[in-house]
């Protein structure tokens, strides 16, 4: 018998399937039903009616990288909050609200001086970190 | 703890009928109700998402005084089966300097992400296919295949225009996600917890008792959520990653036939899933406005009709939106979330934090009303 | 039986994903088996109750980390690139002498007596150990952790992902003459 910690993987894991499925089914239905007349011209990468030069695979700006990177430090310190967050209401009513909310805003605090660092050093800035790039080429 | 459909189903006589004739084999009578719920759940949510395709065109045409779809069934209402069936008889083109093998698991990675979505969305009170502790994160955090999806797509087309809006979409659905998550952890503080039973058990009663209304901190919380929310399933006015004007289709130009379907669909049910949230969240989800201790399924059904129907508000809201306001600028749309909707998303969870501490607790309806 | 059946699922995804990592000579292919992998060790988590911890894996991984990987393989330019490098020997003159070998069978060597110490102690345990059930779930069990036992640790981990901010930030920062 399933213990009834592990019942709710079940839908989580059919719908996934379900959805692989569909994806299949819908592919093969249209391998039966949809012509089939390829040419070169036909399957070249569209580029409004002109010759696509080169391929698309080139190198791209670093402040995509950056963003990746302030991401993945917001979501881990969110990680953290959550179970913090989920007993904040039970240790309130435990008495205990004033001691859960110092390590909470302390805990916010940190992040808000980073925020307010890459906001102060321009890091946050889309088309400003730009232009320096540019003048650094130009030099 | 953990409930799901077949926990809540086995509260009745017929579940034990039902059981022997499985054999007493609890494992299969429990997959074959969640087959079954799931095929419906799909099978509705599918359905919504090829009506919101209509609907889509249908108040645009009403926004710009035109008629829209009228032709297949009665007012249109078939255009999207008709719509359904041209894709698959289109013909699949690939372009040949494509990465095939991520060309085929794109679409279907944003399917799976999307699909799985759906197994902690609370229709009703005992009609959630699972419960889970941690529902809302897990909702979060599968969601996030979609952006990586998105950019799969826009790199396996090896199209200029697709590489562009797959870059542009991962950026933007990793960005807006910091907003979104910092919105739902004040939810999770307020309610305790982050299973979306406890969330929506929460605000049962008359309106006032809803999240949205709890405290103004929620209050600005919902709006920083729901304009997170319309950037992460790509909507216009953040519809940059496939903006029609500059970058023919973003990450999708390459993709034709049925995996050009299954990303639109992906889309459009992912907009009813995060309607569907918000509704969850802030809006009080499923609850009966009167408090009604019998618990039989005819009241099951009421509550999914009262969830379906707030849903299908916000979603028109949403594509109300979509054909209201211009889409934005990249650098536009980098400083809105980095530098107005994460600060306010911030000061939101402090204040909402400080408010259940200061006031114990209580909503601003408890401190009107005296109870 | 089902959770039988998705450890097994999800142990071959783990470990098929992982070799394919190793073999497959795209490097963006790797990153996505990468990604397979990541998911399947999601899956062992679940399996083992560690709701939380599986779901973290994802949100973390999955959606962060992965897609990370993707931007930077982006920064070199993908596909075009990269498919050249895979000649180790020839490209770095430091592979494949004799102190590599060496190094490398030290490594591996103590790789597998840790291992064989790992599995031994989940050989000897006693399988009938369960959690505490005085919390309702393993999120509320963290929690308190986090505040209580564990407090400080929460408070420096703060402190550590600030200076992964700031020093990812100065890294990415284009650099002034």
């Amino acid at each position: 018998m399933i213990p009834a910690t592990f019942d709710g993987l079940m839908p989580i894991v059919i719908l996934m399937s379900i959805a692989v499925l569909l994806f299949w089914g819908g592919h093969f239905a249209s391998v039966i039903l949809a012509p089939k007349k390829p040419s070169h011209l036909k399957s070249t990468p569209y580029e409004c009616g002109e010759q696509p030069v080169g391929s698309a695979w080139s190198m791209f700006n670093v402040r995509f990288y950056v963003v990746g990177l302030i991401f993945i430090i917001f979501d881990v310190e969110s990680v953290l909050m959550f179970p913090v967050a989920s007993i904040f209401r039970e240790m309130n009513d435990m008495g205990q609200g004033g001691y859960a909310l110092i390590i909470f805003l302390s805990f916010i605090s940190i992040l808000i001086e980073g925020i307010a660092y890459c906001w102060k050093k321009g890091d946050l800035d889309w088309v400003k970190s730009y232009q320096v790039s540019l003048n650094d080429n130009n030099k | 703890m953990n409930q799901t459909v077949v926990s809540y189903l086995s509260q009745y006589e017929f579940y034990d009928s039902l059981l022997a004739l499985f054999g007493n084999n609890q494992g299969l009578l429990a997959f074959t109700i969640f087959l079954i719920v799931a095929l419906i759940i799909v099978g509705l949510c599918a359905t919504i998402g090829g009506l919101g395709t209509y609907a889509e065109r249908k108040i645009s045409a009403d926004l710009q005084q035109r008629i829209g779809p009228n032709r297949v069934g009665p007012y249109g209402l078939l255009q999207f089966l008709a719509d359904g069936v041209k894709m698959m008889t289109k013909e699949d083109v690939m372009p040949f300097t494509a990465d095939k093998m991520l060309f085929y698991l794109a679409p279907m990675l944003a399917l799976v992400g999307v699909f799985a979505t759906l197994a902690v969305l609370p229709f009703s009170s005992g009609f959630a296919m699972a419960d889970l502790n941690v529902g809302v994160f897990y909702l979060i955090a599968i969601s996030s295949l979609v952006g990586l999806a998105v950019f799969l797509g826009g790199y396996a087309s090896n199209s200029k225009w697709s590489m562009l809006g797959g870059m542009r979409g991962a950026s933007q659905i990793i960005s807006y996600e910091i907003p979104v998550t910092i919105s739902i952890l004040a939810i999770t503080l307020l309610a305790g917890g982050m299973s979306f039973g406890t969330i929506v058990g929460m605000q049962k009663g008359l309106p006032i008792n809803w999240f949205i209304f709890h405290n103004p901190f929620a209050f600005i919380a919902f709006f920083v959520f729901f304009t997170g929310a319309l950037a992460e399933t790509n909507r216009a006015p953040f519809d940059l990653p496939e903006a029609e004007s500059e970058l023919v289709s973003g990450y999708h130009t390459e993709y034709t036939g049925m995996r050009f379907g299954f990303f639109a669909l992906a889309e459009y049910i992912e907009v009813f899933v995060v309607c569907g949230v918000a509704v969850a969240l802030f809006l009080g989800g499923s609850n009966l406005p009167v408090d009604i201790k019998l618990d039989i399924i005819p009241i099951q059904i009421i509550e999914v009709v009262i969830f379906l129907t707030k849903t299908l508000l916000l979603y028109y809201v949403v594509i109300w939106i979509r054909w209201t306001l211009p889409r934005l600028r990249v650098d536009q749309l980098m400083s809105v979330c980095w530098k107005y909707l994460t600060p306010m998303a911030i000061l939101n969870l402090v204040g909402c934090a400080i408010w259940l501490v200061v006031f114990n607790g209580k909503s601003m309806a408890d401190m009107v009303f005296g109870h | 039986m089902f959770i039988q059946i998705l450890f097994g699922l999800s142990a071959l995804l783990t470990i098929g994903c992982a070799i394919a990592v190793a073999v497959t000579k795209n490097i963006m292919h790797s990153c996505v088996f990468l990604l397979g992998s990541l998911i399947g060790i999601a899956g062992l988590y679940a399996t083992l109750g560690a709701d939380f911890v599986a779901v973290t894996q994802i949100m973390v991984y999955v959606g962060g980390v992965v897609i990370l990987m993707l931007f930077a393989v982006m920064l070199t330019g993908g596909k075009d690139y990269v498919s050249k490098a895979q000649n180790l020997l020839g490209l770095a003159p430091n592979m494949g002498n004799k102190w590599t070998y060496t190094i490398g069978l030290l490594v591996s060597l103590v790789f597998i007596l840790t291992n064989v110490k790992l599995v031994s102690s989940v050989i000897k345990a006693n399988p009938a150990k369960t959690f505490g059930n005085e919390f309702p779930s393993t999120v509320n069990q963290l929690g308190h952790l986090l505040v209580k036992d564990h407090v400080l640790a929460f408070e420096l981990s703060s402190v550590l992902l600030l200076g992964a901010l700031v020093g990812a930030a100065i890294i990415a920062r284009p650099r002034k003459q």
